[in-house]
């Protein structure tokens, strides 16, 4: 018997004229690791909760066709039944967080089940240890620990309850890099030691192919692919177009026309040969420095009024016409520091200069002018009533006229691409929709300075590249932008500078491929893109920072 | 464990001793001081009502340094209340101070408007500006020293629903989620060229009316992936629970706080009845 069988499963949210999920077909085997992947809202979050029960049962919707669970039919067995076998765990571990202490977190997760007292302490213990965490993290408020200790004691919690299924719904999307490895680790460790079926949710291929016995790919709410690891990422364009994107060796070997490898031991052996002539004059040419400075911070420090000292002598010089990378691990100080930089938060040390100029002798009209500054969440910026609104608030504000601001409106729909979407609400877009409407918005007043933070967060890596491509473009335009991203490869890919931040303190500064073959990536613990990897694993001449790259130097050192 | 007001503001009670208490000792205590207010209409009762306030919130160790907000806020409204009372109503009494402010002469005869500042209005404002504070400390008594783990455990094993339960607990963390939400929108409208201190009170109105658009959505969307949260962990308004893992008894300090409440509340029942 399967752990899940879904039949011809049809799913419409109640309002919505389009169904998220349109006869889905799937089974998921017992002790197996069912990787799903697929573009942003092609329905991966609806079918892990239709696994639950939730869906239909505590969502209003129409549902068509069939999920056994167990043996259980979920239309059937109340949602609470399904629960003692199933678990799932979020993308956002502090949303799901109920209670103040891990403890009282892990004990609700456990109170349906009536155990007993020392049962309940014996899970508590063995779930924690379960994902690399000791009893020392029990008293502990969840919402102070890093963002991989979260999701960690949120897979704990719902391993604590010992299920047989476990759903893990994109849980390393919030994270940086050693979240992430923090979390995978933990997933490992599920996959070897327990015999659980795991339904994984995730955008990195690179993990999938490591961790999964299978790969589902979903599109527009259909099964558009199915497989192994290795069968569905050598179909390289095929999942591209559903907004997956494979790891860089097995695009790599499809673009240079090899079988193809998904992981990167099996490239290391496979493509070693093919990457011998690689020839370091073939290396992309160095990003440019850019034109004069525009804003710079000296030895610029920040204590929060609980005494945190976020920032600790930040030098920093930005050059218009570049595109700079702000990365590092969380609580490193790079929202500080852009806040700082937007004039929203005040340096307790060092100053600030844009344009030459103090600061602080800016008035908050003519700083966010000058300096624009885009929210990570951008429902925390969308206040107007309508796409149209939103985007002409900043230009109404300044008071121009109405056929300046209707012009301006309408260059930045199109550039964002949201032309057609004028009149609709903000809260009906979706949420990389809202994404660029809050760029746009903020865009559209013109700022040598565009700072845009933690943009990728959850989203597609085909999203992740058009937005990029767009920042590059604006860069290119002769702006200032600054991107905050735990995105490595894409940073290493587009940016034309690297600046790593950890502890308040700036621990690399340059262009990416300098910092991220200097000491301090592995300080700043970023995770360097495959290709690199492999790169540096093969010995080769330079290290290439994309497929690309390396594709454009072996045609070089051919001709 | 950190109690509500912890988790709000960083404020929390120092008494070791009264934070182990009986959720129910802890409720009833602060619930009587409330209940007391009733009967406390002069201002020496109200000032009575203050003083048992104090005394409760000393002895679970409240840091009362941390109420100086609440006190700025109470002057604030302390001037109102009194001016209220001065401007807006006639209280009888020994007038100690007039002032006319307005006087019309029509056909039908004259119409006064007179600050009256009287020995009974001042008493009444007195008695509202100090039940005001009463019901202040026994707020922050009550929002020191409860915590998560009372409002859920504590009250379910006093077989109240699990619902209402974590219903409770989930409210002061909304409260504190809201909150961080809104400054989060108002700095997010900084960023975009609003300057607070420079835009007249009417525009700033609607300013904040617009961030409730942010607010419900975010509340919304929160709302919705908490009950997800739950009800995918097998919990819902009407799960049964009996693990039992936290054992909540009343001990003799419960009893002799339970007695307190139970004996202030009599006797200033009593007392604001035979006054």
């Amino acid at each position: 018997m399967s752990a899940v069988e879904v039949r011809g499963l049809w799913w419409r949210y109640v309002g919505r004229d389009d169904y998220a999920l349109k006869g889905v077909d799937l089974r998921v085997e017992r002790g197996e690791l069912l990787a799903i992947m697929g573009h942003s809202g092609s329905g991966k979050t609806t079918l892990a909760l239709a696994m639950t029960g939730i869906i239909p049962q505590r969502v209003p919707g129409e549902f068509r066709g069939s999920v056994t669970v167990l043996g259980r039919d979920t239309r059937v067995v109340d949602a609470s039944e399904i629960a003692r076998g199933v678990a799932i765990v979020f993308e956002d571990p502090e949303v799901q967080f109920v209670m103040s202490t891990v403890e009282d977190e892990l004990v609700l997760a456990l109170e349906p089940l009536e155990l007993g007292r020392e049962e309940i302490r014996e899970r508590l213990e063995w779930s924690l240890e379960l994902v690399g965490l000791d009893k020392s993290f029990l008293g502990r408020s969840p919402l102070q620990l890093s963002g991989g200790e979260k999701q960690r004691v949120a897979i704990a919690a719902a391993l604590a309850r010992r299920p047989q299924i476990l759903i893990l719904d994109e849980p390393t999307s919030d994270l940086d890099p050693l979240g992430k490895e923090e979390v995978l680790t933990a997933i490992r460790r599920l996959r070897d030691e327990l015999d659980l079926t795991v339904v994984l949710i995730e955008h990195e291929s690179e993990f999938v192919a490591e961790l999964a016995d299978r790969v589902v790919v979903l599109s527009g709410g259909r099964v558009a692919a199915e497989g192994s690891p290795a069968e569905v990422f050598s179909r390289v364009e095929e999942v591209k177009r559903h907004g997956v994107h494979p790891p860089d060796v097995a695009e790599l070997s499809a673009r240079l026309g090899l079988s193809s490898v998904v992981r990167f031991e099996e490239a290391v052996s496979a493509l070693g040969d093919a990457l011998s002539g690689l020839d370091a004059r073939g290396r992309a040419p160095a990003p440019p420095e850019g034109g004069g400075v525009v804003l710079e911070c000296r030895g610029v420090e920040h204590v929060y009024p609980g005494g945190i000292r976020a920032l600790r002598g930040v030098s920093l010089a930005l050059r218009e016409g570049t595109l700079v990378a702000l990365v590092g691990p969380n609580g490193g100080g790079k929202t500080t520091l852009a806040k700082v930089m937007s004039g929203l938060l005040r340096p307790t040390g060092g100053e600030v200069l844009v344009l030459g100029r103090r600061i602080e002798e800016y008035d908050r009209l003519t700083l966010s002018s000058t300096v624009g500054y885009v929210y990570q969440n951008p429902v925390h910026q969308i206040f107007n009533k309508s796409v149209y609104e939103e985007v002409a608030f900043g230009l109404r504000l300044r008071r121009l006229p109405e056929a300046e601001v209707r012009e301006r409106v309408k260059r930045a729909l199109e550039l964002f691409g949201l032309s057609g979407l004028e009149n609709e609400h903000p809260f009906f877009l979706s949420k990389g929709e809202k994404r660029r409407l809050a760029l746009a918005a903020v865009h559209v007043l013109d700022p040598k300075v565009l700072i845009v933070d933690e943009p990728t967060t959850g989203q597609d890596m085909r999203f992740n590249e058009q937005l990029f491509e767009l920042l590059k473009g604006l860069a290119r335009e002769g702006r200032t932008v600054v991107v905050i991203t735990h995105a490595i490869p894409l940073a290493a890919k587009y940016a034309d500078r690297m600046v790593v931040l950890k502890d308040g303190r700036v621990i690399a500064d340059g262009p990416p491929r300098e910092v991220l073959l200097s000491p301090a990536a592995r300080e700043g613990r970023l995770t360097l893109p495959q290709v690199t990897r492999l790169a540096l694993e093969l010995k080769l001449p330079f290290a290439p920072l994309s497929v690309d790259e390396v594709v454009g130097a072996l045609a070089g050192s051919r001709r | 464990m950190p109690t509500v007001l912890a988790e709000l503001i960083g404020v929390e009670a120092r008494s070791r001793r009264y934070l182990g208490l009986h959720v129910l000792s802890k409720f009833l205590l602060p619930l009587s001081i409330s209940l007391s207010l009733i009967y406390a209409r002069d201002p020496l009762r109200a000032l009575a009502l203050v003083a048992v306030s104090l005394a409760a919130c000393a002895a679970a160790g409240v840091p009362l340094s941390a109420l100086r907000k609440y006190l700025a806020v109470l002057m604030s409204m302390s001037a109102f209340i009194v001016l209220a009372f001065s401007l807006f109503t006639q209280i009888p009494g020994r007038v100690l101070f007039e002032w006319t402010l307005l006087r019309v002469q029509a056909e039908r005869g004259v119409f006064e408007w007179k600050l009256s500042l009287t020995d009974a209005g001042l008493s009444y404002a007195a008695a509202f500006i100090l039940r005001i504070l009463a019901m202040v400390l026994s707020a922050t008594l009550l929002l020191a020293t409860i915590s998560d783990r009372d409002l859920v455990w504590g009250l379910l094993s006093l077989r109240i629903p699990f619902g209402a339960c974590v219903a409770a607990s989930l409210f002061f963390r909304g409260v504190h989620m809201f909150a961080s939400d809104f400054y989060t929108i108002r700095e997010a409208m900084m960023a975009r060229g609003v300057d607070f201190e420079r835009t007249p009170l009417a525009r700033r109105f609607l300013l904040y009316a617009n961030a409730l658009i942010p607010l419900l959505s975010l509340m919304v969307t929160r709302s919705y992936e908490v009950s997800l949260a739950l009800e995918s962990r097998g919990l819902s308004p009407t799960s049964r629970t009996a693990s039992g893992y936290y054992r909540f008894k009343l001990g003799r300090a419960d009893y002799a706080v339970i007695a307190a409440s139970a004996a202030l509340l009599a006797s200033f029942a009593a007392w604001g009845w035979f006054a």
